[in-house]
């Protein structure tokens, strides 16, 4: 009991925060001023009589917290509304787009985090210059080249000067460019968690035990670190949208970044909304189960 | 001397060098920002309808983009919307997170709970998301990319100035100072402030490159400041259309960017370096004989 | 290197004392047979610095060499060479030697030295919380130490998990074999180090300060138990300590290092009656010093604070965590001029109290009168007028100076803050207490950091003596010091008090530093007071039995 406890709370404060999101995204969209009548009144010509029958019949006439409760009801049920541009239901959009986003957010995850403990425990294992001069370089390069510049290289090299791969459409770059990135946000704080866990009392006991150098790593060093990787992942994952949202624009990719892009600039509110809400409530979601598998795992934060 | 100390002594060496190049490209870049209305003869909008798309000329030097517009003049100006924008994101970050926060926690612990819950909640959102989010609201311009940048940044100042300022109340000296009447005007200002600045500086330097990358961000996604105003992000997103035809309209503002980064993230990490109090410093000489570890921490930091 | 005219700090051969008489107790075994540790010519740098300069000892089989020194002479070095773990940047000379069972120690080659870890020697740290893995149960790092001996079958392996719990005396082990180590008490946890380490049936066992952390009347079982180990394993071991007390309840012989270098060596009662070194002197003149506390000071004048039934909870770590009580019903009063010592063991409450008496935290029931005044009165906001007659002065010297203020800076804090004296004449106030604890007026412009512990321990008390104070609480002063430097600060307090008249609370977990300073005795247990009275009462006639372990803890048998 008192080891699920904190668990249950990480998951209450989770759905607390996800409410709090949801709340404040909606209403930020909705004082956006010129909602998608003016833009349509403007583009179509509609006159003042239309829009206003147009604003009757999108519920926008309504006290604004029932519009909310009315919005947050259907959205629990899946059902975000029309887009008012494509007049298709705004779930089987990001249905569709979905899948593109969750294919480029996953492969980089994983490339990422494999790429960033892989160097890390190598560098801290093998005390080579060379190593640890990549998780330095690796870490640089995450901060200091966006991923957007990133992608403009890769397509004026890998496409333009060698010619090897189609630049529209093609996932394998900016996986890799995304996935560079996630591993050099990351790397350099696992080599130095790692590097202070080798230090720990406790591992001078193992090696006091007379334990080979490779047990000592994987039974008494990597669980110290399991955490902090866990804890990393999580932001790995809050990082990954910005990288995701400007590949999709720079490489055409048609997934909910370009979707929800596409929504801002044609003010498609219902669009716009769900795109947003649904990208954040699913970080919620992941920062949340990562909290609470951290508390689970971690004897040492409950205490 | 030992070969590990030449080692060191020429990796040393070969810092100094890599520092003064960083410093070089930021003085430069800040120079042709303020300059730009001097340096160039032309206004970052106007046309040479007779060269688009066209490579580099004695008259264009960084050649011109797809409405034939000087590559160069709106690098310049470019530079200004993002370093202006970026330091003011910054700017805005620090007085969210740093004073706003600061002011909640020496307030008592409900005004501490209330505005971490606020920024727990902001926390949640990542840049981009925030960005879109507080443009969709606001409408596109200079004004809610700032705030946006300020929002987004402030709970990473925030937490550190929290933890920071937990670290430092906890001191003897803090109890101390107290047992002597001292209020907690008096702690802070004369304890806690100081100790806090090299965190505060070190988080600045950290701070202000993600601001630019993000300010380049939103408005390569056309969420920035308006399309008459240049800035690199939106220099980028022009380009990317005619990558094929004009790529050097694309890599001069992109190599620009990754420049400044480069360089400021450079500067910051030697500033970090030097402010922030190492472990072998904190680390208490007579606690250095207790555990091997320790004295290894110490010995470390005495040679370093 | 050394030469004549330093005869004090010329290295001493150890090793001579195989051509020594034998120590009092011998253990049945022999010491002229082949030694079981040889060291020879040990010097460890860190980089151009040494660490410890050619110390050669040996250790013969089912004896126990005690190692004594204070932080800085180099005796966990020392631990850490033989075992083949030294910290990175830490090299040995190639000259040094290490003999096991007359074999030479492959000590360059980390590789070949960790077949003898685990196995020939194993080692016990000092603090057993951090140095047990976490993540793994108790009796799962027993066993990995038998799967490391090479005991392939887990069922024996499970036996004799619980045999070497049962050896260390742990009671139940059954259940605490599946304890992690956060869920056991110190001392539990070092019984745990203690098996693991006799896991490997080890023919030397190092034990580096294994009861530092611990707690007084812990560490008294502690060291009862490794006696019984060795009659019982007939290892030989290596005791490092700091303690003198300790050092010779244990040791056979006793060898006594300073800076880095073996100044003293020789059986207890030799080394106790005829110290060759200086050093030594200053260690044993500590212990006597300890042992013969001045005469109790007459109870005399007012009633200076006068402590009410109060009470006291930490606020819960979590949300709808219930409060966890510190302090409940604790009263006393103590008169003006006299000396209250007030002990117990770690979380028995006793620093919390030295907190709520000098005004820095605030009870939940109860009322503290000092000099006549209700703080509940006040809303236990202490009055400046009250402030400037109770100080405190905290044990940790390095926390107590804020190291980006100059020493001057710092004792100029309490006199600006409450408004004594005219701004010109602050400073010449501070220069005047300076020289009172002991430091000269070049101490104003230096930094925390240049000064050593007991310098920083000067300044503290002296900082709390600038507004002369008629209260003086000191929450373990001494504490973070090495011995010889807290007889100094204890010489102080009590010459400081002589002279200025004040009223002092001494918080403490040593009895007996706490009997020499203190006239009256309060003993805390569990956050509340169980018992108080005149000091030597306390300790010929404790009433408690709080009070009974720590006397029984502290009656080690040392006479000299």
């Amino acid at each position: 009991m008192s080891r699920w406890l904190p668990v249950l709370f990480a998951l209450l404060a989770g759905l607390a925060r996800a409410v709090g999101i949801v709340v404040v995204t909606w209403f930020l969209c909705r004082v956006m001023p010129g909602d998608v009548v003016d833009v349509l009144g403007l583009e179509g010509g509609l006159s003042e009589a239309q829009q206003a029958d147009l604003r009757v019949s999108l519920g926008y006439d309504r006290p604004i917290v029932v519009q909310f409760f009315d919005w947050a009801q259907h959205a629990l049920a899946g059902d975000f509304g029309r887009s008012v541009r494509f007049d298709r239901p705004v779930a089987d959009m990001l249905a569709s787009a979905a899948p593109v986003t969750i294919e480029l957010a996953l492969g980089s995850f994983v490339v990422g985090v494999a790429l960033a403990l892989g160097l890390a425990i190598a560098a801290t294992s093998m005390k080579s210059r060379l190593l640890e001069a990549a998780v330095d370089g690796l870490n640089i390069w995450s901060i200091a080249v966006p991923t957007f510049c990133a992608g403009v290289l890769g397509i004026i090299v890998f496409s333009l000067w060698l010619g090897w791969l189609p630049v529209i459409g093609s996932l394998i770059l900016p996986i890799i460019i995304i996935g560079l990135d996630n591993a050099g946000q990351i790397v350099k704080l696992v080599r130095e968690d790692l590097a202070e866990a080798v230090m720990l009392p406790h591992v001078r006991t193992a090696r006091a035990k007379g334990l080979s150098p490779w047990r000592i790593a994987v039974v008494h060093v990597l669980p110290v670190a399991a955490p902090i990787v866990l804890v990393l992942s999580g932001l790995v994952l809050s990082g990954l949208v910005a990288g995701t949202l400007t590949m999709e624009i720079l490489f055409g990719l048609p997934g909910i970044g370009s979707l929800m892009l596409n929504a801002v600039h044609g003010r498609d509110l219902p669009v716009v909304l769900a795109a947003v809400t649904v990208v954040a409530v699913a970080l919620v979601a992941i920062n949340t189960l990562v909290d609470a598998l951290h508390r689970l795992i971690d004897p040492r934060v409950n205490r | 001397m030992s070969p590990k100390a030449g080692i060191r002594r020429a990796a040393g060496s070969f810092v100094a060098p890599g520092t003064l190049v960083a410093l070089v490209a930021v003085i430069v870049i800040l120079l042709a920002a303020a300059g730009a209305p001097i340096l160039s003869d032309q206004s970052p909008l106007d046309q040479d309808l007779t060269a688009m798309n066209g490579g580099p000329t004695a008259e264009h030097l960084l050649g011109t983009d797809n409405l034939g517009r000087d590559v160069l003049v709106r690098l310049l100006w470019g530079a200004r919307t993002t370093l202006v924008v970026g330091a003011l994101g910054t700017a805005l970050a620090f007085a969210l997170g740093a004073g706003v926060g600061l002011m909640a926690i020496v307030a008592g612990r409900l005004t501490e709970m209330l505005w971490f819950a606020v920024i727990d909640l902001i926390r949640a959102l990542p840049a981009t998301l925030l960005g879109v989010l507080l443009i969709v609201a606001l409408g596109s311009g200079t004004v809610p990319v700032i705030i946006a940048l300020g929002l987004s940044f402030s709970p990473l100042v925030a937490l550190v100035v929290r933890t920071a300022h937990a670290r430092e109340v906890a001191r003897d000296y803090v109890a101390a100072a107290a047992s002597f009447g001292g209020g907690r005007l008096h702690v802070l200002v004369h304890h806690i402030l100081p100790n806090l600045i090299g965190t505060l500086v070190t988080q600045g330097a950290i701070v202000l490159p993600r601001c630019i990358v993000t300010e380049s961000v939103l408005s390569f996604l056309g969420l920035g400041s308006s399309p008459d105003e240049p800035t690199w992000g939106r220099m980028i997103a022009d380009a990317s259309r005619f990558i094929e035809q004009a790529p050097h309209a694309i890599l001069a503002p992109v190599i620009a960017l990754i420049v400044l980064t480069t360089a400021l993230s450079v500067l910051g990490d030697q500033l970090r370096r030097r402010l922030d109090p190492t472990r072998a410093a904190a680390m208490p000489a007579d606690l250095a004989e207790a555990s091997p570890i320790a004295t290894a921490w110490t010995a470390e930091g005495a040679e370093s | 290197m050394s030469t004549s005219t330093d005869l004090p700090d010329m290295p001493v051969r150890a090793a001579v004392s195989r051509h020594a008489p034998p120590g009092e107790d011998a253990a049945g075994s022999d010491p002229f047979a082949c030694p079981i540790l040889e060291v020879r010519d040990l010097t460890i740098r860190a980089g151009t610095r040494e660490l410890v300069r050619d110390v050669t000892f040996s250790i013969g089989a089912g004896r126990t060499l005690a190692l004594i020194g204070q932080s800085g002479s180099g005796k966990s070095m020392t631990a850490a060479a033989i075992m083949g773990l030294l910290p990175p940047g830490v090299s040995l000379s190639a000259g040094a030697g290490i003999q096991l069972d007359g074999r030479r120690l492959p000590i360059h080659d980390d590789r070949a030295m960790r077949a003898f870890r685990g196995s020939a020697l194993a080692m016990v740290f000092q603090d057993p919380m951090s140095c047990l893995n976490p993540f793994m149960t108790v009796g799962a790092q027993i066993d990995e130490a038998l799967w490391r001996r090479g005991m392939a079958d887990a069922a024996r392996r499970r036996e004799r998990t619980l045999d070497l719990m049962q050896a260390v005396e742990l009671p139940s082990p059954e259940v605490l074999r599946r304890r992690l180590p956060h869920e056991l008490s110190g001392g539990q946890q070092q019984r745990i180090m203690l098996a693991m380490g006799l896991a490997a049936e080890p023919r030397l066992l190092i034990a580096d300060e294994p009861t530092s952390a611990l707690d007084a009347s812990v560490q008294a079982e502690i060291l009862t138990l490794l006696e019984r180990l060795q009659s019982k394993f007939r290892m030989a071991i290596l005791f490092i300590t700091h303690d003198l007390a300790a050092a010779r309840r244990l040791g056979h012989e006793i060898m006594v290092m300073r800076h880095g270098r073996v100044v003293d060596f020789g059986a207890p009662a030799t080394i106790f009656s005829t110290p060759r070194h200086e050093h030594t002197r200053a260690l044993i003149s500590v212990r006597r010093m300890l042992e013969q506390p001045p005469p109790p000071r007459a109870r005399a004048g007012e009633t200076v604070v006068d402590v009410q039934g109060i009470n006291f909870d930490y606020p819960p770590r979590r949300f709808l965590d219930r409060p966890f009580p510190a302090l409940s019903e604790v009263s006393f009063s103590l008169t003006a001029g006299r000396s209250l010592g007030v002990i117990g063991e770690s979380g028995s409450g006793k620093s919390t109290l030295a907190a709520i008496i000098a005004g820095l935290k605030r009870p939940v029931a109860g009322d503290v009168r000092l000099f006549g005044t209700s703080m509940a009165g006040h809303d236990f906001a202490m009055p400046r007028a009250l402030r400037r007659r109770v100080q405190i002065v905290f044990q940790n010297p390095h926390g107590a100076l804020n190291p980006r203020h100059t020493i001057a800076t710092a004792m100029r804090e309490p006199l600006d803050l409450l408004r004594i004296g005219t701004r010109r004449d602050r400073l010449d106030r501070v220069v005047e207490t300076l020289n009172r604890v002991g430091l000269d007026a070049d101490f104003l412009a230096r930094y925390p950091h240049a000064l050593s512990g007991g310098q920083r321990q000067r300044v503290a008390i002296g900082r709390a003596l600038l507004s002369e104070p008629d209260l003086l609480v000191c929450d373990e002063v001494v504490s973070a010091l090495d011995a010889t430097v807290g007889a100094e600060i204890l010489h102080l307090l009590r010459r400081l008090q002589m002279e200025r008249g004040f009223a002092l609370v001494f918080v403490g977990h040593d009895l007996e530093v706490v009997r020499w300073i203190a006239d009256e005795i309060a003993v805390m247990a569990d956050g509340r007071l169980v018992e108080q009275g005149p000091a030597d009462r306390i300790l010929s006639a404790p009433g408690s039995a709080a009070a009974r372990s720590l006397v029984q803890a502290c009656l080690k048998p040392v006479r000299c």
